[in-house]
């Protein structure tokens, strides 16, 4: 009662982190994804083409994309506009113009992986197999499964308006050609020039650099391990090595539909079981077991 | 500011509406769908199920299957567990356990069509197909579960065919109840004999429901100071838009949401849509080339409605 109490004082002044309670307004933009998929360099990318004035760093990202999850709801309602949000929610039907960054996810299992040594939540030591299980249940993360938070939003909004798709896998080919695409949805003009910088600006060196001078400065990195860097291998197919079999044999078994939907090779197709794009899905739902 | 002071003390005391900060717990099993879809109606068949001993009624369904967007924190909190909890919730993560319905959304826009006349949410002069319009668009004043389009994508394709997922179609319900009540009692665990599975099915009937709701409709948060000349209860039936609806309206609804219609076995009647939404699904069909029964083809075998 207390507690609550006191929560509800937090509201009422609005103290507290809106998360999934923001109050969306109809010009807001969102830069989506699960978490480990791209989205803080998608973040730089993005800031450091719509303000090409002010280098983006990890000291004014959060003003710059603002995040409902590390800034306090007053913060967030004081944001100019249109504001461009940082978040990693599962579907939300009130988000009209979302940016949906999309990563392999046996890639993300390992990034995750790596993530929660940093913060703790894992020891060096702990088994990947037994925390890909875990990812896979949708228990390493407050947004669902990645199958679930990916397929809530391509489920209902893929190839309509107000929703741009981006592989990190495409932004690593050709990062140049991915945020033009960007610049084009958020009808920003974009000169080669000005493309070039917010590459140049957002480029894993850099944000490595930044990080080692200012990672006390940023919510996501402030009480975490240094030893460990929150800018990884900033790479694709890491996974081969640093995933043992069974791990990405879990992995494609839970989503290699979903996987190969979105382009990613499988190791072995013939695991995957649910097969939830599939034309018939629907019909053998509809008449299969109760489980 | 005493806006602000009566918010914290109704957090505080728990009376704010659950809705999306309900307090999910392991063992809740939800019963979601869009509005207008047959929510209604499995909510009394799964409390008739559950307690034979007790047949539900408007006036103690709220006890039985709660429903967390009209019931407060503090109520919610309240039921014992396991709870077995009505939504319309779009997508969620945290409900472990879902029976999630699905209705030809060319019949729900219809049915949502009375109940905004009986909400007073539209006068009984606005014009059915400007209302469909809004149903598409999602535009309408009770708009908080999405679209009926992303209600349905956000459950079906994030969370079907995992375990702990039911997938009921309300014209399956209306075609075979029997059957489909069975897949429900397996699915909450029910060792149903025949006998409970003939009692629960009178006790939810439509013709029942309709009695009820004449003496009770005061009494239950759903209903109580809603228009009394529109029922909640309506004709609980499949295809009546083939004749209510016009053409342009089938259209609108079908050229928005076909594939997923196509998916769902309902028949689509608009043709360069039917084709679109073949073409569509098979593009998903990425690995198998298996059945590509789609469409149309899956319509005439088994997306009729029944009414």
């Amino acid at each position: 009662m207390m507690q609550r109490l006191i929560r509800g004082m937090q509201r009422a002044l609005g103290l507290h982190h809106p998360g999934r309670n923001l109050e969306v307004w109809p010009d807001d933009v969102f830069i989506l994804s699960f978490p480990k998929s791209g989205n803080t360099w998608t973040r730089f990318l993005i800031a450091n083409l719509v303000y090409p004035e002010t280098p983006v760093d990890f000291s004014n990202i959060n003003r710059l994309t603002p995040d409902p999850e590390a800034l306090s709801k007053r913060e967030m309602a004081r944001m100019p506009r249109p504001r461009i949000i940082k978040s990693h929610q599962y579907f939300d039907p009130r988000y009209k113009r979302v940016i949906y960054v999309v990563r392999d996810p046996r890639d993300v299992a390992l990034s995750q992986f790596h993530f929660h040594r940093k913060r703790g939540l894992i020891e060096d030591g702990y088994p990947p197999e037994k925390f890909v299980a875990r990812f896979v249940a949708g228990e390493t993360s407050p947004y669902g499964s990645w199958g679930e938070n990916v397929a809530s939003w391509l489920a209902t909004r893929e190839n309509r308006t107000g929703f741009l798709l981006l592989r990190y896998e495409d932004m690593l080919e050709d990062a140049a050609r991915e945020i033009k695409k960007v610049a084009s949805f958020l009808e920003i003009p974009a000169d080669a020039e000005r493309i070039a910088n917010a590459v140049r600006r957002s480029s894993a060196d850099e944000m490595r650099t930044l990080e080692k001078s200012q990672a006390h400065l940023w919510s996501s990195t402030k009480s975490t391990r240094r030893d460990v860097p929150f800018v990884r291998s900033a790479q694709a197919g890491g996974w081969k090595t640093g995933l043992p079999e069974g791990a990405v044999a879990q992995l494609e078994s839970a989503w290699g539909h979903l996987m190969t939907h979105l382009g990613y090779e499988l190791l072995s197709p013939a695991r995957t079981t649910i097969k939830n794009f599939d034309s018939g899905f629907a019909e053998t739902m509809l008449n299969g077991p109760s489980r | 500011m005493i806006y602000g002071i009566r918010r914290i003390l109704k957090y505080a005391l728990g009376r704010d509406i659950a809705g999306r900060t309900l307090a999910v717990r392991p063992d809740d099993t939800f019963i979601v769908s869009y509005p207008r879809s047959g929510n209604t109606w499995t909510r009394f068949l799964v409390a008739n199920l559950l307690r034979p001993q007790e047949a539900a009624t408007f006036a103690n369904i709220e006890r039985l299957v709660p429903d967390a967007e009209a019931q407060s924190s503090r109520y919610m909190r309240g039921i014992s567990s396991p709870r077995t909890i009505k939504s319309h919730s779009y997508f969620d993560p945290r409900y472990p356990r879902v029976i999630y319905i699905v209705r030809d959304p060319r019949d729900v826009a219809l049915s949502y069509y009375d109940f905004s006349r009986k909400y007073r949410h539209i006068e009984d002069s606005y014009p059915l197909e400007r209302y469909i319009g809004d149903f598409v668009t999602g535009r309408l004043i009770s708009a908080g579960w999405g679209t009926w389009g992303e209600n349905v994508a956000s459950w079906v394709f994030a969370r079907g065919a995992r375990p702990g997922f039911l997938l009921l179609r309300y014209e399956d319900m209306k075609a075979r109840p029997e059957q489909e009540l069975k897949r429900v009692a397996e699915f909450m665990g029910i060792d149903a004999s025949p006998e409970l599975l003939k009692t629960t099915l009178d006790r939810s009937s439509a013709d029942s429901m309709r009695e009820m709701e004449k003496t009770q409709a005061k009494d239950w948060v759903s209903t109580k100071d809603k228009r009394a000349d529109i029922p909640f209860i309506r004709t609980a039936s499949a295809g009546a838009w083939r004749s209510k609806l016009r053409p342009e309206s089938v259209a609108e609804i079908e050229s928005a949401w076909g594939n997923v219609m196509a998916q769902l076995g309902y028949e689509l009647v608009t043709r360069t849509v039917a084709r679109n939404a073949e073409r569509k699904v098979e593009s998903a069909e990425t690995q198998s080339a298996a059945t590509a029964v789609v469409g149309e083809s899956r319509g005439e075998q088994r997306g009729e409605p029944r009414g």
